[in-house]
């Protein structure tokens, strides 16, 4: 260091020439050096991202017009390039926005809203022209249609890296025959290795996006998927900000940026769920920080040797006697009525005692009679001795000097307050040392700006601190014991907690500006007040529904289940998991189950280990839900599709390139949740069917034993083999009664089908014992309540091969014991669970 | 051990599967009901002055796999079974459970031999027929009897006269497997001396005992096999002769005790014809353990467990019982036969068992 300095010194111009190779970089620039950052670090994967970033522009731009999406890709061979084609149905762009769209970096309409988008940024498509044009050196060739235009316009352009704007090759009006949309051509180095995951992608899209048409053509294989649904996700809508998720940088520019006046006109106007009554509490919070609270002290006690009446009446002068004692009188009541109080609260008290008194009196009592009174109480309150600069002050109180070892006001109230907040194992000599001087700190306060004027005893909570650290610190260094952390936090909050705020008016906006400490306060303010979660309007989820209709379409499995959660908030941005499951059927049965992931819709197709979702999926013990779990931990092994869908205003991602969920515990316990919700049914779904899988087994297995024991008994009783039709058809067609419970909320659907297997006519009594009262139940079944049971009866007739069910809903805690009569017990199967 | 006999139990057993069949044409599903084998399900017959089972059935029944498999290996054996009459062969339970490994059918064969012994507990009480009139015996063979006792028992190879002290060595006369071919010639005999340990029976041999004092020594060994358990009730009823049982002071062997006299719960289908009510027990009581101040062991948990088990045991609840285990718990010891050797190897001889004997008015 020190031979540098002096380098330094010897050639002074070295900064200057330093400072000539320094220069901006642009955006374009950066990423050209930096691809990999955005998902385009190889031919295989820049292809795939390509893809993606296009597919979701098209999707976004579609779902924003309402328009049912219909998404065309296509990746040809051109040489020794690959060619990519998307072509949506979107509502187009104008001839003025659609270069920037594509030839600009981190230019959209989606990075200040907060609202549910699979774009953010603003780089994703621009950055898949980037690197067509510099790994191909051909411009993207766009067609974009708008609706009700009549041509559409063609434009072949890139981008101009050291401006990061778009740089205009061809420009020409041109037929097409969609009547709207857009269609992007990019040329690029790429190859065809990552084949699966552009598969994926397509296939996951289609899963998450019911509502969309998509078609897949690429050099040897060509999918379409077809529409689910043609429901439209849900329109999402903007929302502000909330308090919660705002860090100070973005505070100070919106503060900047607002029109309103007042902090309380602000918070209202530029946050969401802030009204007037969250607004006073943040700003109280606001001034706890900003000016700190106000000591409230205990007013004399009848025992004490203080006399404030004649004080406060040797204070007043020239008032006439009737004025003064009134005025005296009423300040002392005040003070007295209350526990304790501080300076400003003392102001308020004399404030308004001298303008009753004026009021009845006629006499004015002005602002030196007032300063004086609040003066003497406010001495006497904290034990001051008298004044001598004031005059008027002097010899009023009723203080003792000549006692100047006689205990401060301040050290009992303090000691008493300790007293309570310490653990009662400290010995009372230790906490009276400790009040002696923590009052002593006290005392010691001046006022800032004014050391002469009287303390008002206004401290922030970090000043506080600092008086109980010392105090503590001086109580362990002379008294040898222990103060600890825990002791010394709890005689603060004790302390604080009787503290007032003070009523100072909070700096209005534009003094805000440039105040760095007063902002800082002013979040922490925010973060501290409890404010209602922000609107879910923002988000789009795509419902348990959709979920399910997307699973169907595109797997073909025995089961599927999904769930959709409430809205919770992290960092003040509302978030929604959703989770879905498929199951059996033609899914792949060798190792370990799939997992799909997505964040708005998009499917993740990159970076499996490095996102929440994989590691919450792990982290399930899916044994307990019926599948194969070697070691019982990680991915579960079997014929199962685990999906799982986190939608955001602002999902958090571990990187630029999207690709995977950051580990955000808020996040990852909705994500267990939602997959637990699902899992639940596909548990059900697997129990049922291995009992059916054990009845079919012993089917099986009787199918075989009974023959071979007629044909044994008829040898041995040397007789015709026996008619053993009936006996069998007994023991297997069976009379099955089963219950299924579906959750709905806080209540459970409970459904019991009766399932005729046997060829005659069935008469059954069934009897449900419930726990919680079922409601909703049909005419043909009666409830009776015994002893905090109720008694479901139902008794059904069953023709031959016929179902009946009994359906009702109950608390969801229920529980039930099922009964039947009425079948010869051979013949039932009970399948309770 | 008449052909007429054989007859019989073969019709029985072709009757049970005879009752399979019916059930099958009446479109029933197969079923054996026999009842409960455990302590629970046994109960004092006033009429008989034994104990027998009480109502509590289990169902085998070809509802469920386990049932099916049952039943088929139930006809299976009994068609053996039925084979094995009529060629007059017998076999023993080992036997059976190897010979299962060669029937056609993989589902009626055996998966061990307490399923197949318990097979044929069930045929002997659905059929009303014993295991030794199937032919089919025990692996352990009958214990042994010395003292003034003639009989003829029929051999494959004839039938033979036997004098069971002076035709036989040191080790007495083999009860045969079925004690029911034998017949009692002329006797000598006071009473009967049941005892548990081969030491003790050998010691009472040595010293003469039977030949001093009449007695019929019938050796035990451990919980007596059924065989023992005949003969021992046929030298009772048919030549009016007491019964004693002389074992260790200890819950097991009161339970040996207990199947003499009472019959045992595997076996209470066939009390009426195994269990001998009059028998008495000699001791060692846990009064003698007190009384002679012999050498002892503590009691296990084991011992304390099966002590208070024997306390809810129907066989157990008399008066004497209660009393001796009861007190048995309080001084929480035991002691074995042998234990009287501590007083001298004659000890038992000249003193031990004539004070016990006449005590008990059998001397």
């Amino acid at each position: 260091m020190t031979s540098f300095q002096s380098t330094l010194e010897d050639e002074a111009g070295i900064a200057e020439e330093l400072a000539e190779s320094q220069q901006a970089i642009s955006i374009a620039e950066f990423f050209e050096k930096n691809k990999h950052m955005l998902g385009f670090d190889s031919g295989a994967r820049g292809l795939v991202t390509a893809v993606k970033e296009a597919v979701d522009n098209a999707l976004d731009a579609a779902e924003e017009a309402s328009i049912l999406p219909d998404i065309y890709v296509e990746i040809e061979e051109a040489g020794d390039y690959y060619r990519l084609i998307v072509e949506d149905n979107g509502p187009g762009l104008t001839k003025e926005t659609l270069p920037k769209v594509f030839g600009k970096l981190l230019y959209g309409s989606r990075f200040h809203a907060r609202e549910q988008s699979r774009g953010q940024q603003g780089i994703g498509i621009s950055a898949a022209v980037l690197y067509a044009q510099l790994t191909s050196g051909k411009p993207a060739k766009i067609t974009s249609r708008t609706q009700g235009a009549s041509e559409a316009e063609y434009f072949e352009l890139i981008v101009d890296t050291d401006e990061n704007e778009p740089e205009i090759s061809v420009e020409e009006t041109t037929t097409w025959d969609r009547p709207h949309g857009t269609r992007i051509v990019l040329e690029m180095e790429a190859n065809m290795r990552a084949r699966n995951q552009l598969h994926d992608y397509i296939k996951h899209t289609a899963v998450v996006n019911p509502h969309a048409r998509l078609e897949l053509r690429e050099p040897q294989e060509h999918f379409k998927f077809e529409r689910a649904t043609d429901q439209l996700p849900e329109e999402t809508e903007e929302i502000r900000p909330h308090p919660h998720g705002v860090e100070l940088g973005t505070v100070m520019k919106m503060l900047s940026a607002t029109d309103s006046q007042t902090v309380s006109g602000f918070l209202q106007e530029e946050f969401t769920r802030v009204g007037k009554k969250s607004a006073e509490s943040i700003i109280d919070e606001f001034r706890d920080r900003h000016y700190g609270r106000e000591m409230r002290w205990r007013p004399p006690a009848s025992h004490e040797d203080i006399d404030l009446r004649s004080s406060i009446t040797d204070a007043t002068v020239n008032k006439g006697a009737d004025a003064t004692d009134a005025f005296a009188d009423a300040i002392v009541d005040a003070v007295d009525d209350r526990d304790r109080i501080a300076h400003h609260e003392l102001l308020a008290v004399v404030d308004s005692a001298a303008d009753d008194v004026e009021s009845e009196h006629g006499t004015t009592f002005g602002d030196t009679v007032r300063e004086n009174a609040v003066d003497v109480v406010w001495r006497a309150l904290i034990d001051a001795p008298g004044d001598d600069a004031t005059g008027e002050g002097d010899e009023t109180v009723d203080f003792d000097e000549d006692d100047v070892d006689s205990e401060s006001r301040l050290v009992a109230d303090l000691y008493a307050l300790a007293d309570d907040a310490t653990s009662t194992r400290k010995d009372d000599e230790v906490i009276h040392a400790f009040a002696e001087r923590l009052a002593a700190k006290f005392e010691d306060e001046r006022e800032e700006g004014d050391e002469d004027a009287l303390t008002r005893h206004r401290l922030t909570h970090k000043r506080l601190r600092s008086f109980v650290d010392r105090a503590a610190d001086l109580t362990e260094e002379y008294d040898d014991v222990s103060f600890g952390d825990t002791a010394r936090e709890n005689v603060l909050e004790a302390v604080w907690g009787v503290m007032a705020t003070v009523p100072d008016d909070p700096p209005l906006v534009r003094e805000f500006k440039g105040d760095r400490d007063a902002a800082s306060n002013l979040v922490d303010g925010m973060r501290e007040t409890d404010i209602m979660a922000p609107p879910t309007r923002c988000l789009a989820p795509i419902t348990e529904e959709l979920i399910s209709a997307g699973l169907e379409k595109e797997f073909e499995a025995d089961f599927y289940s999904s769930a959709t959660r409430d809205a919770e908030v992290h960092g003040g941005d509302p978030f929604i998991v959703e989770a879905g499951i498929a199951y059996g059927g033609d899914l792949e049965a060798e190792g370990s189950a799939d997992v799909m992931r997505f964040a708005n819709r998009v499917p993740l197709v990159y970076q499996r280990g490095a996102c929440a979702t994989t590691d919450v999926v792990k982290s399930i013990g899916w044994r307990n839900y019926g599948l194969d779990q070697p070691g019982g931990s990680g991915l579960p092994n079997g014929p199962a599709v685990i999906m799982v869908h986190v939608a955001s205003t602002n999902v958090p991602f571990t990187s630029e390139s999207k690709d995977a969920v950051a580990n955000v515990p808020a996040i990852e316990d909705e994500i267990e949740l939602a997959i637990r919700e699902a899992a639940r049914e596909l548990k059900s779904y697997l129990n049922k069917r291995r009992s059916m899988q054990q009845r079919r087994k012993k089917q099986n297995v009787l199918g075989k034993i009974l023959p071979e024991m007629a044909t044994k008994v008829a040898e041995v009783t040397e007789r015709d083999e026996p008619d053993i039709d009936d006996a069998i058809a007994r023991i297997m067609n069976n009379v099955l009664v089963e219950r299924s419970l579906e959750e709905n909320g806080t209540s459970q659907a409970v459904t019991v089908t009766v399932e005729n297997n046997s060829n005659t006519s069935e008469s059954l009594e069934i009897t449900d014992i419930v726990s919680a009262e079922p409601t909703g139940l049909p005419d043909d079944a009666t409830v009776v309540e015994m002893d905090g049971e109720w008694f479901v009866k139902w008794e059904p007739d069953v023709s031959s091969g016929e179902d009946a069910a009994l359906e009702y809903e109950v608390a969801d805690d229920a529980e039930f014991d099922l009964d039947v009569k009425g079948v010869e017990t051979e013949k039932l199967t009970v399948t309770d669970q | 051990m008449s052909a007429d006999n054989d007859q019989q139990a073969r019709e029985q057993l072709i009757d049970l599967a005879a009752q399979f069949y019916d059930q099958f044409e009446l479109g029933e599903i197969p079923h054996m009901s026999v009842p409960t084998r455990t302590k629970n399900n046994i109960e004092y017959s006033e009429e008989l002055n034994v104990w027998v089972y009480g109502d509590r059935e289990s169902t085998r029944s070809a509802n469920s796999v386990r049932g099916a498999r049952k039943l088929l290996k139930a006809v299976y054996t009994i068609e053996f079974l039925a084979d094995q009459l009529e060629q007059d062969r017998s076999s023993t339970l080992r036997e059976l459970y190897y010979l299962s490994e060669s029937w056609d059918n993989k589902e009626a064969q055996f998966n061990d031999q307490d399923e197949s012994n318990g097979l044929i507990e069930d045929l002997e009480i659905v059929s009303g027929v014993t295991r030794e009139d199937f032919h089919m015996r025990p692996e352990e063979s009958g214990a042994k009897v010395m003292g003034p006792l003639r009989i003829r028992e029929q051999t494959n190879r004839g039938d033979r006269d036997i004098h069971c002290q002076l035709d036989v060595g040191q080790g007495g006369y083999q009860i045969p497997n079925n004690p029911d071919t034998i017949e009692f010639l002329d006797n000598d005999a006071e009473f009967v001396l049941c005892v548990e340990t081969g030491g003790m029976r050998d010691r009472l041999v040595e010293n003469g005992f039977d030949e001093e004092y009449d007695a019929l020594i019938v050796h035990l060994g451990g919980q007596p096999a059924r065989a023992t358990r005949r003969l021992t009730k046929r030298l009772h009823d048919e030549l009016d002769l007491p019964v004693t049982v002389f074992a260790d002071g200890d819950p097991w062997s009161y339970r040996i005790y207990g199947s003499v006299a009472y019959g045992s719960i595997k076996s209470a289908h066939l009390s009426e014809y195994l269990a001998t009510p009059e028998a008495q027990y000699i001791g060692i009581q846990p009064a003698d353990i007190v009384e002679y101040d012999l050498p002892t062991d503590p009691l296990s948990d084991s011992d304390i467990n099966a002590l208070e088990s024997e306390l809810e045991d129907p066989r157990f609840q008399t008066d004497y019982w209660e009393e001796q285990i009861e007190l048995q718990l309080e001084i929480g010891k035991k002691s074995e036969q042998q234990s009287l050797a501590a007083r001298g190897l004659d000890f038992v001889t000249d003193t031990y068992l004539p004070e016990r004997l006449s005590e008990m008015g059998v001397l």
